[in-house]
């Protein structure tokens, strides 16, 4: 999980690991848990924020994500403010695996 | 090579029983991820940045083509089709699942493999020079010696919880292809005047954010005194080094903090007070582990048989990667050869399991089964007949393994970087690729000559960018990645770090400034110097005039 605290201003999304896979994701409008950023709610609303903690600690300690963290968003792109978050949303930009698959 | 004794399978056996335990219990709800967490570790399984990562311990580099296949295997089922070879001449998987990894740990125990201590403060897999038992060059072959090392400090209970993790390699020649000066601890094999066989041992090296060079801790220690002078110095470390910041853990800010002199002087003292007889091996049991990496029957042959001289005449393609990848080999009419995993269109290190299998294939076929693992991210396959290598080559090529640029400015050493690793700041496969590309031209990697460039993707330098000869930091900065350069690093026999340049580029900026640097260089050199000497006999200010043009 990440390292650094996020600034807590502004809209915010929730990230954590899936246990089983390992694979990112974030909670979306329906507090479910998805791989997909697209669809990863971005809010400012304290309620939300704290129903997304809530459900975040629920269930990372119901064992089905780990390392659960608050995200920031650009207000204007939609996206992650810190670089390294940006690039959990888009995955390996270079993954032998992809060559693999299309070969 | 050596093969496991009955404490060895029970001991891999019982850890790999346990881990399944722990991952049921993880899964069950029953271990919470902090409980767990130094667990998965300490069998080499990471939480990256988009998923687990599984790193498989390869001691020494040294591996057979069963267990090359079972890796493959691994990649196939449980993975995405291939793995990575590390600069720790380890194999890593960057994309397992939590519940397979405890089958993939008893597929890798059924060959002798496993993951122990690929993670933790503790005692890291032994690396060694990848040419060990074929080159002329070394004393005598330093595996049976790495394989000591390995059993000393497997779970050794006093060495599992260190201030930081611990890494140890290993050479017997002078010529050093194992990095050992920037090591926590390096071994060289030498032989004093008397004409005894014993052991050199450096101390403090390291690279990271504080990359040092290794000092001389011990010129010579007889053959018995190893496992207890090695003992001491982990002790010493243990007692002395720092734990309350792990950046300042490492052995090398202790020896720096005490000064070598001091350092050696407790390491002195605490062997001193250490009954030998208590960790020595006697000499009947060195001979028994010795014994398993006797040499391969080597026929009597003739070094350069007509054939192959034929063959160089007749096919351009052979001859100029038989001139770049094949090294001499200690027995007459034999040849190591060097598999380059640097092709222009896949990351550096990483082979699919396909061409696991070929290579296991070709092991069998040309080199007595054997192959080995290089921390340049490479193969090297040790014992090949010369006559054999035109086929050898031909298969290669069938299996998209026959790059001739070994050594070359295209092998370079790149670690995964941004897009896998949690830790990174920037990426680095894209910026290994950006310069293969722009020096494709194999004419032109053969007319620049040696060039090692080595490209980490953080300040921990697992791309050992302090010792490249051009060196590349990968940064990030408010959301832009930039890349610093270090010229003059040295990874070999003369080891030396290399001197950042300044300010930081685009990687566009960058690979134009490289090309900038070599042209210079090209027109700049005097006889056969290479890039690295040509830095040295003129200074960093030029190269530094042109790469900021």
């Amino acid at each position: 999980m990440s390292t650094l605290k996020h600034k807590g201003k502004g809209p915010q999304s929730m990230t954590a690991n899936e246990l089983r896979d390992g694979y990112s994701v974030w909670l979306d409008e329906n507090l479910d848990w998805t791989r997909d950023f697209k669809r990863a709610l971005r809010t400012e609303d304290q309620d939300l924020i704290d129903r997304m903690q809530l459900k975040a600690d629920t269930d990372e300690k119901a064992n089905f994500v780990v390392g659960v963290y608050f995200i920031d968003i650009e207000p204007d792109t939609g996206l992650p403010v810190r670089y390294r978050e940006k690039f959990r949303v888009n995955g390996p930009s270079y993954d032998t695996a992809d060559l693999l698959e299309t070969t | 090579m050596y093969r496991y004794d009955e404490f060895d399978a029970q001991l891999v056996a019982d850890r790999t029983r346990q881990f399944r335990g722990q991952v049921e219990r993880r899964l069950a709800g029953r271990l919470s991820e902090a409980e767990f967490r130094p667990l998965r570790l300490m069998n080499g399984l990471y939480l990256q940045l988009h998923a687990y990562m599984l790193r498989v311990a390869v001691p020494y580099g040294t591996l057979n083509s069963e267990q090359f296949r079972m890796l493959a295997h691994l990649a196939e089922k449980y993975d995405r089709g291939y793995g990575h070879i590390t600069t720790r001449q380890n194999m890593q998987f960057n994309w397992p699942k939590l519940p397979d990894v405890p089958d993939m740990l008893d597929d890798l125990a059924s060959v002798q493999m496993h993951a122990i201590q690929t993670s933790g403060n503790c005692i890291r897999n032994v690396t060694c020079d990848p040419y060990a038992g074929a080159t002329a060059e070394e004393v005598e072959d330093p595996r049976p010696m790495a394989e000591l090392i390995r059993q000393w400090s497997t779970l050794h209970p006093e060495f599992t919880f260190l201030p930081r993790k611990f890494k140890i390699a290993v050479t017997a020649a002078e010529k050093d292809r194992a990095l050992i000066k920037a090591h926590d601890i390096g071994i060289q094999i030498v032989r004093n005047t008397n004409g005894d066989v014993g052991y050199k041992i450096y101390v403090g090296g390291g690279l990271g954010r504080t990359p040092i060079i290794g000092q001389i801790l011990r010129e010579f220690l007889t053959k018995g005194e190893l496992l207890a002078y090695l003992t001491a110095a982990l002790r010493v470390y243990n007692r002395y080094g720092r734990r309350d910041n792990k950046y300042k853990a490492r052995i090398k800010i202790l020896v720096q903090e005490t000064g070598i002199e001091t350092f050696r002087d407790q390491v002195e003292a605490e062997y001193a007070s250490i009954d030998i007889s208590d960790i020595a091996v006697s000499e009947e049991e060195r001979n028994r582990i010795t014994a398993y990496f006797a040499p391969p029957e080597f026929e009597t042959l003739d070094n350069d048989p007509a054939e192959l001289q034929k063959a160089l005449e007749a096919n351009k393609a052979f001859s100029l990667w038989a001139k770049n990848n094949v090294a001499a080999h200690k027995a007459s009419g034999y040849a190591i050869v060097n598999i380059s995993l640097k092709p222009k269109d896949l990351a550096p290190g990483d082979i699919t399991a396909a061409q696991m299998r070929a290579v296991s294939d070709i092991a069998d076929k040309y080199s007595f089964g054997e192959l080995r693992s290089t921390h340049q991210q490479n193969l090297v396959l040790p014992h090949v007949k010369q006559s054999d290598l035109l086929a050898l080559f031909a298969e290669l090529e069938t299996a998209g393994l026959a790059a001739d640029n070994i050594n070359l400015i295209t092998d370079i050493i790149c670690c995964p970087g941004m897009d896998f690793c949690a830790l990174a700041t920037a990426r680095s496969i894209p910026i290994s690729q950006a310069i293969a590309e722009r020096f494709a031209d194999p004419e032109r990697q053969r007319t620049i000559g040696e060039m090692q460039i080595k490209i980490s993707g953080c300040i921990n330098a697992c791309g050992h960018h302090h010792v490249g000869h051009i060196g590349i930091l990968g940064l990030e900065k408010a959301g832009v990645e930039f890349y610093q350069v270090k010229l003059g690093g040295d990874a070999s026999e003369h080891a030396e770090i290399g001197k950042v340049t300044g300010p930081g580029f685009s990687q566009e900026e960058l690979v134009d400034g490289i090309e900038r640097m070599v042209d210079f260089y090209l027109e700049t050199r005097e006889d056969s110097e290479r890039f690295l000497d040509t830095y040295r006999r003129i200074g960093i200010a030029p190269f530094k005039e042109v790469l900021y043009a």
